[in-house]
C-alpha cells in the first residue's frame, strides 16, 4: 500500500479476486486516508477555501487584504487541509520524489477538474526542479485529464524556495511566470481553473490568476489539494 | 573512507529494471517518471535511488584501534550461557551462517557479548541489525555500556545522528543497504519478524553489507517455516538454548475455550469465565497483560469491562498510539494493574512477575511464533519464574498448536539438559 507498510493482502478478498474484474490495488488504506481533512463538507472561506475560524463571516481575514491587494475576480477551491499528515504527504511525494503518490489524490482532483467543465491550466515548476525531481508534482496529481502548459517560470527569478520565505516577503516578490506567447488564441475568453499542489499565501496562484486575465481569460479560479 | 554507498550525481548508463542499490526487481511502468528516468520505490526512504545517480563504494579498510581488552561489561554468564556463547565466538571465528534459537527470556543479548569481544581484538568490523527500530533502540545502549572503549553507532530511519564510521553499527535491517561488503561478521536479531521476513530486499541487504565469506548469526526465539526449512535442507546450522537465564523452565499455555467468544465480544460483552479470571487477577493483585486481535477490539473489550463493573485500572495500547511510551511506563510504574494491547508488545517488553491472557487467540492475526512470544513475557525474572498463560479461543487452531508444540519441545530440550 502506499503511504504506510499495510500489507495489501488483507485489502483482497475473495470475493474481489473472484469478480474476475481488474483489481485495482486499493492506493492508501482507510487508516493513512482517515488522516486526512477534507474541507469539501465543511463551512471554508469562499475566497481561498479554508476551514473558517469565524462562522459569522464568509470571508477570512486574509482574503479580506487580498480584496484590496488584486484587481481580479479569484476564488479557489481547496479539497484538503494542510495539516500534519498533509505536510508529511508533501514531503514524501515532492521532497523525496516518490512519483508513486500522486495516485493517493489523482482521482478525486481529476474529478473536480471535469466537473468543472474548465479549461485546466497548472503552476508551472521551475526547470531545475523538474530536472531534480524527475516530475511535475501538478501534472501528476492532474494525470489523466487534458491540461494547458501556457506557463512556465521566469529564468530569472528562483532566488530562494517559496517555503523558505515569509509571508511579507512573498507578497511582494514579482511575477515569477510568463506567458507562452503561442498560447495566448487558447486562453481568450475561455473559463479556466488553475490548479496547484498547495496554496499558502495565495500569492503563487494569483500571479498564475493574473497573467491568464491579461491574456483575456474570461473567468479564472483555482483549485489546490491543500490550503 | 568507508565501505559505505555515496551517491553521485553523475550520468549512468545503467537503465534496467533492477535496483543497484536494493536489488528489487522494478515494475517499469510504475518505476519511469516522466523525464523517462527510473527510480526505485522499494527503498526510497532512504533517499530516493534513480538512473541519474550511481552507487560508489570504497573498499573496508578496518582502520581501527588496537583494543586489547574491549569489554567492559561484568556480568557473569550462566554456564549454558557460557557454552553458547563460546560457540558464538567459534561461528565468528570461522565465518559461519548460524542459528541460535534462544528462547524469550535466554538473555541473548549478555550470551553475544564474548563474541564482539572477540571480533573487536581481532580488529573486525560488527554489525548488529534488527528489523524492529525499538529492538535496535532498546539493544545499542547495552551494547555501549558492554563497550565503552569501542566506537558505536546507531543508524535507523528516524535518527539524526550523523554517519560515523565505527567498529559496531546497530542498525535496522532497511539501514543494512547503506553497507557494500562492510562487516566481518554480523548478527540478526529477531530475524522472523517483520517486515524482514519474507523480504527478498531485506534478505539481499544482509548479503551486500557483509563481506564476502564473512560470518553471520540469527537470533530468534521463534523461527519461521523458511528458517526451519534451510535448517532441514543443512543450509544453516543451528543451535538451541532452552532455558531461561534464570534456569525455569517456560510457562506452559492454558487453553480455554469458550463458546461465542467473537460475537461476545462484538457486542461488548466477555463470557464469565474470562471476567471471573480478571476479578480473581485483580483480587490477588497480580498484574497482566490483556492482549486482543485487532485494534477495534481495545474498546469493545474495554467498554464490556467497564459495563461489567470491573474495578482495576487499565489502559488501551496500540502500535500507532501517540502516547504508547507513556502508558507502558504507567504499566512498569505500576499506576495500572493491566493494559489492553495488541500484539505491538508481543515482543521488546518485559514486566517483571505478569501474567498474560489472550483473548480470541484464534485469530488468524496471531501467528504462531506470536502466540510464543506473547507467552514470553511471562516468568521472566527469578523473583517470579513462573505465571500463567492463558489463551482463550473458540477453537484449538493449527496456530495455537503449533505454539504449545513449540514451548513443550524447548521444555523437553531444557529438561534434558539438566
Ligand atoms: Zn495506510
Ligand atoms: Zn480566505
Ligand atoms: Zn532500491
Amino acid at each position: 500500500m502506499l503511504l504506510c507498510q499495510a500489507p495489501l493482502s488483507t485489502a483482497l478478498t475473495l470475493e474481489k479476486i473472484f469478480s474476475f474484474q481488474k483489481v485495482r490495488p486499493p492506493r492508501a488504506c482507510a487508516k493513512c486516508l482517515s488522516q486526512f481533512k477534507p474541507l469539501l463538507d465543511c463551512q471554508t472561506c469562499r475566497v481561498c477555501g479554508r476551514r473558517a475560524v469565524d462562522l459569522s463571516d464568509d470571508t477570512c481575514l486574509d482574503c479580506h487584504k487580498w480584496r484590496q491587494q488584486f484587481p481580479y475576480p479569484f476564488v479557489n477551491q481547496a479539497l484538503f487541509e494542510y495539516n500534519a499528515a498533509m505536510k508529511d504527504f508533501m514531503k514524501q511525494y515532492k521532497f523525496l520524489g516518490d512519483y508513486r503518490l500522486r495516485a493517493v489524490f489523482n482521482q478525486l482532483v481529476t474529478a473536480r477538474l471535469k466537473q468543472s467543465g474548465r479549461l485546466i491550466v497548472t503552476v508551472p515548476i521551475h526547470p531545475n526542479t523538474f530536472e531534480e525531481r524527475g516530475f511535475n508534482q501538478v501534472l501528476g496529481l492532474c494525470e489523466g485529464v487534458q491540461t494547458v502548459s501556457c506557463l512556465k517560470t521566469c529564468q530569472i527569478t528562483k532566488h530562494t524556495r517559496q517555503s523558505e520565505k515569509d509571508r511579507a516577503a512573498r507578497l511582494q516578490t514579482a511575477q515569477p511566470f510568463e506567458f507562452v506567447e503561442p498560447a495566448g488564441s487558447l486562453i481568450r475568453g475561455k473559463a479556466i481553473i488553475i490548479v496547484d499542489d498547495v496554496y499558502t499565501t495565495g500569492t503563487t496562484i494569483r500571479h498564475a490568476a493574473s497573467l491568464l486575465y491579461q491574456a483575456g481569460a474570461n473567468s479564472v479560479t483555482g483549485l489546490t489539494l491543500a490550503r | 573512507m568507508t565501505a559505505d554507498c555515496h551517491f553521485g550525481r553523475q550520468s549512468s548508463s545503467r537503465v534496467g529494471a533492477w535496483c543497484a542499490r536494493c536489488h528489487t526487481k522494478l515494475n517499469p511502468a510504475v518505476a519511469q517518471l516522466p523525464d523517462n528516468q527510473y527510480y526505485c520505490y522499494a527503498c526510497i526512504q532512504m533517499g530516493r535511488m534513480d538512473t541519474l545517480h550511481r552507487l560508489v563504494t570504497v573498499a573496508e579498510p578496518n582502520q581501527f584501534a588496537k583494543i586489547v581488552k574491549p569489554m567492559s561489561w561484568q556480568g557473569q554468564l550462566t554456564n549454558l550461557q557460557q557454552q553458547c556463547a563460546d560457540q558464538v565466538v567459534k561461528i565468528f571465528d570461522q565465518r559461519q551462517r548460524h542459528l541460535l534459537w534462544a528462547v524469550t527470556g535466554a538473555g541473548k543479548t549478555e550470551m553475544l557479548f564474548p563474541a564482539i569481544a572477540w571480533a573487536v581484538s581481532q580488529g573486525l568490523r560488527v554489525g548488529i541489525a534488527s528489523p524492529r527500530v525499538d529492538v535496535c533502540i532498546e539493544l545499542f545502549p547495552r551494547i555501549k555500556a558492554a563497550f565503552e572503549q569501542v566506537s558505536c553507532i546507531l543508524l535507523h530511519g528516524k535518527a539524526d545522528q550523523p554517519y560515523q564510521y565505527c567498529q559496531i553499527t546497530v542498525c535496522t535491517t532497511h539501514q543494512l543497504l547503506r553497507f557494500y561488503h562492510a562487516f566481518d561478521v554480523m548478527v540478526i536479531d529477531e530475524v522472523d519478524v517483520f517486515p524482514f521476513a519474507g523480504n527478498q530486499m531485506l534478505h539481499f541487504a544482509v548479503q551486500n553489507a557483509i563481506k564476502p565469506g564473512g560470518g553471520i548469526l540469527y537470533l530468534t526465539a521463534t523461527p519461521d517455516e523458511a528458517l526451519m526449512r534451510q535448517i532441514r535442507q543443512k543450509k544453516l546450522s543451528v543451535s538451541y538454548l532452552p532455558i531461561r537465564y534464570h534456569g525455569f523452565l517456560l510457562p506452559t499455555v492454558k487453553i480455554i475455550k469458550s463458546r461465542h467468544l467473537k460475537q461476545k465480544i462484538d457486542q461488548k460483552q466477555l463470557p464469565q469465565s474470562v471476567l471471573r479470571m480478571i476479578i480473581k487477577l485483580l483480587q490477588q493483585r497480580q498484574r497482566f497483560l490483556l492482549f486482543v486481535p485487532r485494534i477495534k477490539d481495545l474498546t469493545l473489550v474495554s467498554e464490556a469491562l467497564n459495563r461489567a463493573a470491573i474495578t482495576g485500572r487499565f489502559l488501551t495500547v496500540y502500535s500507532a498510539d501517540p502516547k504508547r511510551i507513556e502508558k507502558v511506563a504507567a504499566m512498569r510504574d505500576q499506576t495500572v494493574d493491566f493494559l489492553i494491547t495488541t500484539t505491538i508488545l508481543e515482543r521488546g517488553v518485559t514486566f517483571p512477575g505478569i501474567d498474560v491472557i489472550v483473548l480470541k487467540a484464534d485469530d488468524e492475526i496471531f501467528s504462531a511464533s506470536a502466540l510464543v512470544q506473547i507467552a514470553g513475557r511471562v516468568g521472566r525474572n527469578s523473583a517470579r519464574p513462573t505465571g500463567r498463560v492463558l489463551f482463550y479461543c473458540e477453537r484449538r487452531t493449527k496456530t495455537i498448536r503449533s505454539c504449545d508444540n513449540q514451548i513443550r519441545q524447548m521444555n523437553r530440550k531444557a529438561t534434558r539438559l539438566k
